[in-house]
């Protein structure tokens, strides 16, 4: 797992300067926020008041304490997807079930019930990961659905009460005038956190982030630390709840969503490495706060609405280069090689320059004849049994959602007009599955996503207008632009050494400001006619034409990945980073391909869904995120990288949209719907899950 | 350690040179200063509703009095705690807010409020009293669509409906007013439900996938909080006549406007399905103008006018009997009565076209287009 990141050093110490190293990350955030925390004072009209210090630590207090939580899960190699919806569901129980005629409330007692409710739905989480060996990501995001339906039940509107009295305690004075009580709750969770990570349990933890399977083999109990590292992080996420709750003094059902991503930004800017073993939840804090005094720091340079993401994204990668900044970071890495290259290419001793002799070995090839009985080719399911293994399973559930959608609403086994509205309907994710699969098998990810497709669509649409001769070169353009972002990413992560993860999530900020900067806030322009007949028209009624493209696409897809040098690549890649270097493999350029070419598959399904819906509007990506993610590893995908086929991952997109097909076609509320998708891609998934090593 | 000092250095230096340039100039000390704290700004109202905030703050009659400025919290409600956080600090006087939660925001808009600043919001409500608020009624808007939908189907029908983002209270109030109203008519069915988070492009989505398991036929009207333009656009693309669209009660879109002209209506610009149809809808809108009519309302309370609490805007609703196409679009012309714009000037058919106020003759179509205030 530990080789997933790219933004490890790849040397490390040993003793003191270790030690050095490991802290270094969360050095280098307290040095940011200090700088921002000058340049706000510097700027504004006032000196930084202890008002302003306390308002500060308040407002950061939330997203500081999540990312305690999700920083230990990351520390073990985990992931945590529920983290936002575990906030919003303590929030809601605790504003639905507080008193409003009885303002008193026990601080003990609710702080007791939100951390409760967070280490419950932990331990749900750690049953599934540690127990039953699941992949992290699937199952924090089924819990994440699951638990925005049952926060939904809880309560289905902002409202509720809390009471004041626990307002009071969080957000005032542990010393008047001296030290506000956010800084002390955080600094008594850190305090816990350091008395944790001395003891043998600490070191299990990051033993096992580190490598599992050494981890195991020393005699530590992997499942239980495991199990332990959810619950713990689901009681930080739980007091960040309170936190909230005490802070809004009422309920709002969707509180803690957004809280998702800065998250993880505020992780990885704090020197945690996401793939596990290194870093620590001190770095996250000040990360967190780093990402919260942005906001000042835009309110007082008076950066206009339009620019506020671009700045921010800004921020995010001068933060993250800052954070990397040493002796053995990508970058200076990089530097030095391009100066070992160039002092190479002077004294004219680069591979390219000398003569093209072939120097392979020469093993004597068998003459056909010696070569005795041929050994029969195996069987076709014994060839690619590891592959049906993980992409069978989705398939078989599809099946099964196809099944009770007959039984339930009728109308779909025999009905063609269900297949090609199923089909129709998947072929936005298939597209993306192949971008962001071929990205998270080389273990990164791509958050830039919702934008790419976002600002595809409203320039295609505005250059377009209705005309279908202007495709000829608006779709070129908008491809070419595409191709310029991948490039942005794969260059940022590559040669900066910027963890994907704020990369993307950067370029997705920059994004957005530059659709809104083009198109004033108003998309202009519409699809044109052709676009439109692809997406919508029916060939013979029956058969809506992209149905046919997507045939082509996917076989496509299918020999990208698995018969050309740039698949096995990718696979090796993912495999392990080194061992791909050391063999041979254009490791740096294959990276920026990928990157590219999930920019593109992003950007292609920004024209697709302006030709369906005949226009483009800003935020059109925003849905297709989280779900980019899930069918990629409902389809058997290891989000760690090296595993999985794409035909895995189209199971995995026919599979949720059958299944979202099925519940549009109910009447349940939504609530309950949210419940159900959770729990049939958590089953799904079940049947993927590894066995456990001999 | 040698290269990281120096690039943060530089990154300093950076940051100083935006300030530079960033800061505003030396203003009329008599300005006030107000801010505008807007939610998630990636989507067609939230820009439009920006547009004419700031283009009512640029109009002749404001220009020299205010001094706005814009900031964007995202969809985050902690975020925009601390933005509002850090306007009172800077010498608010007032802050226009979208708020993101109504419940989230109470305590620092109370702790704005003992500082003396006004806080507005706008389109949607913050609970804390000493807000004021500007807004439609949203019980009333679910209300009277939902019973525009009974009597177009006489008591008598299966419909399908289209919610908004589910959590928020702005589709709470609307989808409960509308079923309490479905549900005085047993005849009325409800036969399909879905979660179309105001926006076209998942309504089309959505309906796909009801539809995948349905038929048009099955369906005898569409109750939707967003999505009429998409539903009458797929239901020409299934080959019905425009004669056969289904009654559709819903948002105030343009393209669902001109879609309700009567068929064969001259319209400089329009190509189907952007065009007349003679759809039969109810358009109605939680209208963009309400920001510049808080700019506008928190400006005479600064002033010392007496501004009441709440600002129930009119519901803005047409018919089919109302619809009526403007030629410019300027205020003098929308208020004698037009209420729909032409695809030449208006060119995104989920543009919202509900932006007229009697209380706002600042703003026309240029200020919702581009934030140009009217002369």
């Amino acid at each position: 797992m530990s080789s997933a990141s790219l933004s490890s050093p790849g040397s490390g110490g040993l003793g003191l300067r270790r030690a050095l190293m490991r802290n270094r990350g969360a050095l280098i955030a307290a040095a940011v926020l200090a700088i921002l925390l000058f340049i706000v004072d510097w700027i504004s009209a006032g000196p930084l008041t202890y008002f302003d210090v306390s308002f500060l630590s308040s407002g950061g207090a939330t997203s500081a304490l999540a990312a305690i939580g999700q920083t230990i899960v990351i520390l073990s190699g985990g992931f945590d997807l529920s983290a936002g919806a575990v906030i919003s569901l303590v929030n809601a129980v605790l504003a639905s079930s507080m008193d409003p005629m009885a303002p008193g409330a026990s601080i003990i007692l609710w702080t007791a019930v939100g951390i409760g409710v967070g280490m419950a739905v932990g331990a749900f989480n750690g049953f599934f990961i540690a127990v039953l060996r699941m992949q992290p990501i699937v199952v924090t995001l089924s819990t994440m659905f699951i638990l925005q339906g049952v926060t939904l039940l809880v309560m289905d509107k902002p409202g509720g009460f809390v009471s004041p009295d626990l307002g009071t305690f969080y957000l005032g004075d542990a010393i008047t005038g001296w030290l506000p009580m956010p800084l002390v709750v955080i600094g008594v969770v850190l305090l816990a956190w350091f008395w944790l990570k001395g003891t043998r349990f600490g070191t299990a933890l990051y033993a096992v982030g580190s490598d599992p399977e050494s981890a195991a083999a020393v005699g530590i109990n992997v499942v239980l630390v495991r199990f332990a590292v959810y619950v713990i992080a689901g009681g930080c996420y739980g007091l960040a709840g309170v936190f909230i709750s005490a802070q809004t003094g009422s309920g709002d059902p969707l509180v803690g969503n957004p809280l998702l991503l800065s998250m993880f930004a505020a992780v990885v800017v704090g020197g945690t490495r996401l793939g596990g073993g290194q870093g620590g939840p001190v770095g996250s804090v000040f990360g967190a706060y780093i990402l919260m005094i942005v906001v000042n720091i835009l309110l007082v340079l008076n950066v206009s609405a339009y620019y506020a993401t671009i700045a921010e994204g800004t921020i995010l990668v001068l933060a993250a280069l800052a954070g990397s900044i040493s002796h053995a970071s990508v970058l200076a890495v990089q530097l030095r090689a391009a100066r070992a290259r160039l002092a190479a290419w002077r004294a004219g001793i680069l591979p390219s320059q000398l003569e093209r002799v072939d120097r392979r070995l020469k093993v004597a090839e068998p003459s056909p004849n010696q070569r005795g009985p041929a050994s029969p080719r195996p069987a076709f399911h014994l060839r690619n049994a590891e592959t049906l293994r993980y992409a069978l399973p989705a398939y078989v559930c599809l099946l099964l959602i196809v099944v009770v959608t007959q039984i339930w609403l009728g109308r779909a086994i025999l009905n063609p007009g269900y297949w090609n509205s199923l089909l129709v309907l998947s072929s936005f994710l298939a597209v993306l599955a192949l971008g962001q699969g071929t990205v998270i098998l080389t273990g990164g990810l791509d958050l830039s996503v919702p934008w790419t497709i976002g600002i595809s669509g409203i320039i295609l649409a505005g250059m377009v207008n209705g005309s279908d001769a202007a495709l000829v070169y608006a779709l070129p353009v908008v491809l070419l632009m595409a191709c310029v972002i991948g490039f942005a990413n794969g260059f940022g992560i590559v040669y900066l050494g910027i963890s994907p993860i704020v990369m993307t999530l950067a370029t997705n900020g920059i994004l957005q400001g530059c659709a809104l900067l083009y198109s004033q806030g108003t998309p202009a322009g519409f699809s044109s006619p052709m676009l439109r007949w692809v997406m919508t028209a029916r060939l013979a009624g029956l058969l809506t034409p992209i149905v046919l493209l997507m045939v082509v696409f996917v076989v496509a897809a299918v020999l990208l990945l698995g018969r050309t040098p740039f698949g096995r690549r990718v696979y090796g890649i993912g495999n392990g980073l080194r061992a791909a270097r050391l063999s041979g493999i254009g490791v740096e350029r294959t990276l920026i391909l990928v990157y590219m070419l999930s920019a593109v598959c992003a950007a292609v399904v920004g024209i697709m869904l302006t030709g369906f819906s005949g226009q483009a509007s800003l935020g059109m990506g925003d849905d297709y995120l989280l779900p980019s993610i899930a069918v990629v590893v409902v389809g058997g995908a290891l989000i760690t990288g090296g595993r999985g086929h794409y035909l895995g991952m189209l199971g995995g997109v026919l599979l949720l949209t059958a299944l979202q097909m099925l519940l549009a076609g109910t009447t349940l509320p939504y609530a309950t719907r949210a419940i159900l998708y959770g729990l049939v891609v958590l089953g799904a998934v079940m049947a993927l899950r590894e066995r456990r090593l001999q | 350690m040698g290269i990281g000092l120096k690039v943060r250095r530089l990154a300093l230096l950076a940051a100083m040179a935006v300030c530079a340039l960033g800061l505003p100039g030396a203003q009329a000390a008599e300005k006030h200063k107000i801010f505008l704290s807007m939610s998630y700004i990636g989507n067609d109202w939230q820009a439009e509703a920006a547009n004419m905030v700031k283009a009512m703050a640029a109009h002749k009659s404001l220009a020299d009095k205010v001094d706005l400025q814009v900031q964007v919290a995202g969809p985050n409600a902690q975020r925009q705690i601390q933005q509002i956080n850090a306007m009172v600090q800077s010498g608010a006087e007032a802050i226009i807010v979208y708020p993101i939660s109504p419940t989230a925001l109470n305590q620092v808009v109370k702790n704005a409020c003992d500082k003396g600043v006004k806080v507005f919001a706008y389109d949607a409500e913050i609970t804390e009293p000493c807000a004021y608020n500007v807004h439609i009624d949203q019980l009333e808007a679910g209300r009277v669509t939902a019973e525009w939908l009974v009597k177009k189907l006489n008591g008598k029908g299966n419909i399908i409906a289209i919610t908004g983002v589910p959590g928020t209270s702005v589709d709470d109030q609307r989808t409960k007013a509308a079923k309490e109203v479905f549900a005085k008519y047993p005849d009325i069915k409800i036969v399909g439900e879905a979660v179309g988070m105001w926006s076209q492009a998942v309504a089309r989505t959505e309906l796909s996938k009801i539809l995948a398991t349905r038929n048009w036929d099955d369906i005898n009207g569409l109750w939707m909080q967003v999505g009429c333009f998409t539903a009458n656009s797929m239901q020409l693309e299934a080959g019905k006549k425009t004669s056969e669209l289904l009654p559709c009660a819903g948002e105030g879109s343009n393209g669902g406007r001109i879609q309700m002209l009567p068929e064969g209506t001259e319209v400089e610009g329009a190509a189907p399905p952007y065009a007349p149809a003679g759809a039969q809808r109810i358009s109605y809108a939680s209208p963009p103008y309400s920001g510049a009519l808080a700019l506008k309302l928190a400006v005479e309370a600064i002033e010392g006018k007496d501004v009441s609490k709440t600002t129930i805007l009119p519901l803005p609703v047409v018919t089919n009997e109302t619809i009526k196409l403007c030629d410019e679009g300027t205020w003098a012309e929308m208020k004698a009565g037009c209420n729909a714009f032409k695809p030449s000037l208006v060119s995104n058919p989920g543009w919202f076209a509900s932006i007229f106020s009697d209380q706002t003759p600042e703003v026309g179509l240029a200020a919702a287009l581009v934030g140009q205030p009217e002369n």
